[in-house]
């Protein structure tokens, strides 16, 4: 009984979510959904901007594209590595790029908190967002 | 064959064969009238003042004056006597002493650099350049020298990202030099933008392939352009002849934004150089299935917000 009242306070918990995504029809439509559950988000275009604002370290969690013209996924994972910050922020990899589970692997060995393949059902992407979020 | 037939012959005086030695000696910093004294004791050998002026018909305060300045520069010697005479060093010794002197008149120039600097700055500037902070400025390079000072200056102040694009036709006038070399050393995000033929050795062999792409032919047009951070550019105006070589500098916004925006277009249109053409064709498979994933997660998403909440209109935009 406590367990399920603890996993509903974490489902309500507002969190603060960054989405770096060059599709911008993706990030406007995750935001309505994400705010609509009383998240609060904040978008980058592309993934220049998106490394400032994981800088920042003002959000709980950062949905991550990986596929984006000049400055990618990849080289923002490279820099934050160099950095030794990649460890130290939740960064959900959010892609529709063919990887293989190879490289997923290698990227989480790297630092990378966790990963989400598109297309994905809407609830286990919230349910992703919040777990990596309280983990 | 004497010193008189020599004379007479004309071998030290103009419209000679010795007078190409001559032209070649004057790049090492010696004035013609250096060079054919240095010349003359070199083959005749030992001579007096006297003998140098009749011989070479300079006159003879110049002579001492020339022979003093050859003995500073350390390539000829006097011999003590009444008169004294002079003889030279020999010529590979020579050319390595001249070498080094302008070595270290180099080594010089650079270590007073700094200080120079310091005293321009403690003078005041009177007058007020009202277009000076205005990035609109020009300025013209004329050959191979001075365009390559002004790009590897560009290179090594660059803090962003660096554009280049040109034929390997192009750039081959900087084999040998610093350029490649910067532009494999630089930490900004470097693009090159090149023709390659895989049977030749490519100018950027050294640089990353990732960094590379091929120019396809049918976007191939004869220009060469290099962008600093997207605030500068040198744009080749003229690059067939190594001395003709001329090229344009400028910071003018209106400049660099247009030339910015044909190279990213061109860099969008191009693929990588060592990427073969069927990884290519795959390259533009995995993009489709890429944007069917995408379309796919957009569907799911506006679905579920159409079924929960009825907020969007037609085009996912939130409905007031």
């Amino acid at each position: 009984m406590s367990d399920k009242k603890g996993k509903q306070r974490e489902e309500m918990q507002s969190l603060k979510i960054l989405i770096i995504d060059d599709n911008e029809q993706i990030t406007k439509m995750l935001t309505t959904f994400l705010e609509l559950k009383e998240h609060k988000c904040t978008i980058a275009n592309d993934g220049k901007e998106g490394l400032g604002l994981i800088k920042e370290n003002e959000h709980d969690v950062v949905l991550l594209d990986l596929a984006m013209p000049e400055f990618d996924g990849y080289a923002v994972i490279k820099d934050l590595e160099e950095n030794n910050l990649l460890r130290e922020r939740k960064i959900i990899v959010f892609t529709a790029s063919t990887i293989t589970q190879e490289e997923l692997d290698s990227l989480v060995q790297r630092g990378i908190t966790s990963y989400i393949l598109k297309p994905i059902d809407i609830d286990k992407l919230l349910s992703k967002i919040v777990e990596t979020a309280n983990s | 064959m004497t010193i008189t037939e020599a004379v007479e012959e004309g071998m030290f005086q103009s419209e000679n064969p010795i007078n190409e030695l001559n032209r070649m000696l004057v790049r090492y910093d010696l004035t013609p009238n250096q060079a054919k004294v240095y010349l003359f004791l070199s083959k005749i050998g030992i001579k007096t003042a006297s003998e140098i002026s009749k011989a070479l018909k300079i006159p003879r305060t110049e002579t001492y004056h020339l022979l003093s300045t050859l003995q500073q520069k350390g390539i000829i010697f006097s011999v003590f006597g009444k008169p004294t005479k002079f003889n030279a060093v020999g010529i590979e010794e020579s050319l390595e002493i001249l070498v080094n002197n302008e070595k270290n008149r180099v080594s010089e120039l650079d270590a007073g650099k700094e200080s120079l600097v310091k005293l321009w700055n403690i003078i005041p500037k009177y007058g007020e350049d009202e277009n000076e902070d205005q990035n609109n400025k020009f300025q013209s390079l004329q050959g191979r020298n001075s365009i390559l000072v002004k790009l590897e200056q560009m290179i090594k102040e660059s803090k962003e990202n660096i554009l280049v694009l040109g034929t390997e036709a192009d750039f081959k006038r900087f084999y040998f030099t610093e350029f490649t070399e910067l532009l494999n050393k630089t930490k900004s995000d470097l693009k090159i933008l090149t023709d390659h033929s895989p049977d030749m050795p490519h100018i950027f062999e050294s640089v990353s392939s990732k960094k590379v792409k091929k120019i396809e032919d049918k976007n191939r047009e004869d220009f060469c352009f290099i962008i600093k951070d997207d605030s500068e550019v040198i744009f080749f105006i003229s690059n067939n002849q190594v001395k003709d070589m001329l090229a344009v500098w400028t910071d003018s916004k209106a400049f660099v934004t247009t030339l910015r925006s044909l190279f990213s277009l061109m860099w969008k249109k191009s693929h990588h150089i060592d990427e073969t053409d069927a990884e290519s064709l795959l390259g533009s498979e995995i993009t489709y299935e890429h944007r069917l994933r995408e379309i796919e997660q957009e569907k799911i998403i506006l679905n579920y917000l159409q079924e929960n909440f009825q907020i969007l209109d037609k085009d996912g935009d939130i409905k007031k």
